[in-house]
């Protein structure tokens, strides 16, 4: 891998369970795009893989909203040049959804035998490795079975499109994910349509 | 629920009415006497006044009204704000936590937050009771709030000491540790011996400090107002209140002064020195016995300051307020840290959330007492009030 371990670490577990965990960003306003991959390096060598399945940035503490600090000259980046406290009470969350761990080097389209441990680091998942992880979109009825902030069908239309760029404009790939799809929503040809329509390249 | 909100709201209507109505009656006597408030004439009948009220002490006169400075282009606000877990007398483990949250904000080219909060436990015999031999005080309740004072502004005073100037200070409330005077010497001695160190690092720093006081509860310039009033000296005699209340019983008397509503000095400067957002009253001196054990350079004087939501006190060392730059700056960086926070300056606002202890993570620390005693071997029996408390039933 030519990436600095540093550079991949995007935030902390913060909430764990079998089906996908919740982090925090290290950094304010740092998530990692919808659909993307993320990482958890477990403590038995086991790596569980996740997509990114929600984010949000809120107030650290839930007893206290966030209010308006700009106005027509101040505003965007500018009001966090002069709030510089922002960045210590706001936080930057996102969920991510376990699809696959690899385990004695063996990769499993299953979900983990065991959580990842709170506050483990999560990373990004370097391109090449992510590109093995999804090579073959088998994890793809999990996703389609995702039951959480938002629809199913938005989650995997974003993942595909994300691989899709992070593979290079893979055609043979987005074949393969089409196809399965098609699988997965064979009796149901009103998901399905949305959904090819979205990944289609010459239609976006 | 078990309080008649009911049963106690008629009454609560009728005393409604009746104060403001009673307050309205004083508005008019209030204005009339400061319009004809007549300072040299003032000035001889505090000299000679015995009242039993605290009595600001005018140093550049009673009225006037200062517009906010200009902002600086750069400075840093440090605050600190503490918070405590009182010793537990159900607990057979002695102890209490000071929780002090710390935000340091630095504004201009490049700003920065430093925001922190550090718990520190206390057990040690010395940490839990003071003593001069024949007596032994235990630290908690009002003496442990003034140690909170104390680490409060030790805290400030290290750190902002140790910063590139402009530098102010913020804490939360009054910096005249008048509680002090119902305490026994030693407790004194104990409590104001770092307290005034700290004060003092901060004057050798040139670091100016203030205490904040939100919606204060003050009357010192209201007092004033009301020997301003009194009608002893036109008759020859000085301003005695002992003298004039005594007489309410013996001859049926009624004090001059009590033509004058029963307010604070906030109501005073708000809507009668009507002070618009950004302005503050003169400096003035407060009167507190207690700050006769402050060097002189280092008694608190203070102000009255509009911040946009409210009229409140605010606190300085007399260094301070003898040099316009340091005053200067303070009151800009007051009112810039309020508009920061809704009328409420935003570094104490954010060291407060750092300070605070909340009720879960109060049970949070008796439960793991309790787990730590039961390691080894001890149950914990609480008192059987404290019991009844936690197991409600019918």
């Amino acid at each position: 891998m030519s990436e600095q371990p540093e550079s991949l670490r995007l935030g902390e577990v913060i909430e764990t369970s079998t089906v996908g965990f919740v982090a925090e960003c290290d950094e304010l306003h740092c998530l990692p795009p919808l659909g993307s991959l993320a990482r958890v390096n477990g403590p038995e060598g086991d790596v569980i893989y996740a997509v990114v399945t929600y984010g949000e940035t809120g107030s650290i503490d839930p007893g206290r909203r966030v209010v308006r600090r700009g106005s027509a000259d101040l505003r965007d980046q500018a009001i966090y040049q002069q709030n510089p406290e922002l960045r210590h009470v706001l936080r930057s969350v996102f969920s991510a959804a376990a699809i696959a761990y690899r385990r004695d080097d063996r990769l499993s389209y299953l979900l983990p035998p065991l959580p990842p441990p709170l506050h483990y680091s999560v990373e990004r998942v370097p391109t090449t490795e992510a590109r093995e992880v999804t090579d073959q979109p088998r994890y793809f009825p999990i996703l389609a079975q995702y039951r959480g902030e938002i629809p199913a069908d938005q989650l995997l239309a974003a993942h595909a499109r994300h691989l899709y760029e992070l593979r290079g404009h893979d055609r043979d790939w987005l074949e393969r994910a089409a196809r399965e799809l098609a699988r997965i929503f064979k009796h149901d040809y009103d998901r399905l349509v949305p959904l090819l329509e979205a990944l289609d390249p010459d239609l976006a | 629920m078990t309080l008649d909100v009911a049963a106690i709201a008629e009454e609560l209507r009728r005393l409604a009415a009746e104060t403001a109505s009673w307050e309205h009656a004083g508005w008019s006597a209030l204005h009339a006497a400061v319009r004809d408030l007549d300072e040299t004439d003032l000035r001889q009948r505090l000299r000679t006044a015995k009242t039993s009220w605290l009595l600001a002490r005018a140093i550049q006169g009673y009225r006037g009204v200062s517009p906010c400075p200009p902002q600086p282009e750069r400075y840093t606000v440090v605050a600190t704000d503490g918070s405590v877990l009182n010793p537990d007398r159900h607990s057979p483990l002695r102890y209490y936590v000071i929780n002090l949250g710390t935000v340091v904000l630095a504004y201009g080219d490049a700003p920065q937050a430093r925001m922190e909060s550090r718990a520190r436990l206390y057990a040690g015999e010395e940490d839990l009771y003071l003593s001069d031999l024949s007596r032994r005080v235990p630290i908690s309740g009002t003496v442990l709030g003034f140690k909170r004072a104390v680490e409060e502004l030790r805290q400030a005073a290290e750190l902002a000491c140790s910063l590139d100037p402009p530098v102010v200070v913020l804490q939360d409330g009054t910096l005249i540790l008048w509680g002090l005077e119902s305490q026994p010497e030693f407790v004194v001695n104990w409590a104001l011996g770092p307290f005034l160190e700290a004060l003092a690092a901060l004057r050798d720093a040139r670091v100016p400090v203030a205490g904040f006081i939100s919606y204060p509860g003050s009357s010192d310039v209201m007092n004033v107002m009301r020997v301003s009033v009194c009608d002893y000296p036109p008759r020859g005699m000085p301003v005695n209140c002992d003298h004039c209340r005594a007489r309410i019983r013996t001859e049926g008397h009624r004090p001059a002064c009590d033509i004058l509503p029963d307010v604070t000095d906030r109501v005073l400067f708000e809507q009668v020195f009507k002070l618009t957002p950004g302005e503050r009253s003169p400096v003035y001196a407060s009167a507190s016995t207690i700050l006769e054990r402050y060097p002189e350079a280092d008694r608190i004087n203070f102000f009255y300051l509009h911040t946009g939501a409210e009229v409140a006190r605010v606190e300085i060392p007399t260094w301070v307020s003898r040099d316009r730059a340091m005053l200067d700056l303070l009151h800009a960086a007051i009112i810039d840290q309020c508009s920061r926070a809704r009328g409420y300056p935003l570094a104490l606002q954010e060291a407060h959330e750092l300070a605070v202890i909340r009720a879960e993570e109060r049970r949070e620390v008796e439960i793991l007492v309790d787990r730590m005693l039961a390691e080894h071997g001890v149950v914990l029996r609480r008192s059987a009030k404290e019991r009844s408390k936690r197991g409600r039933y019918v």
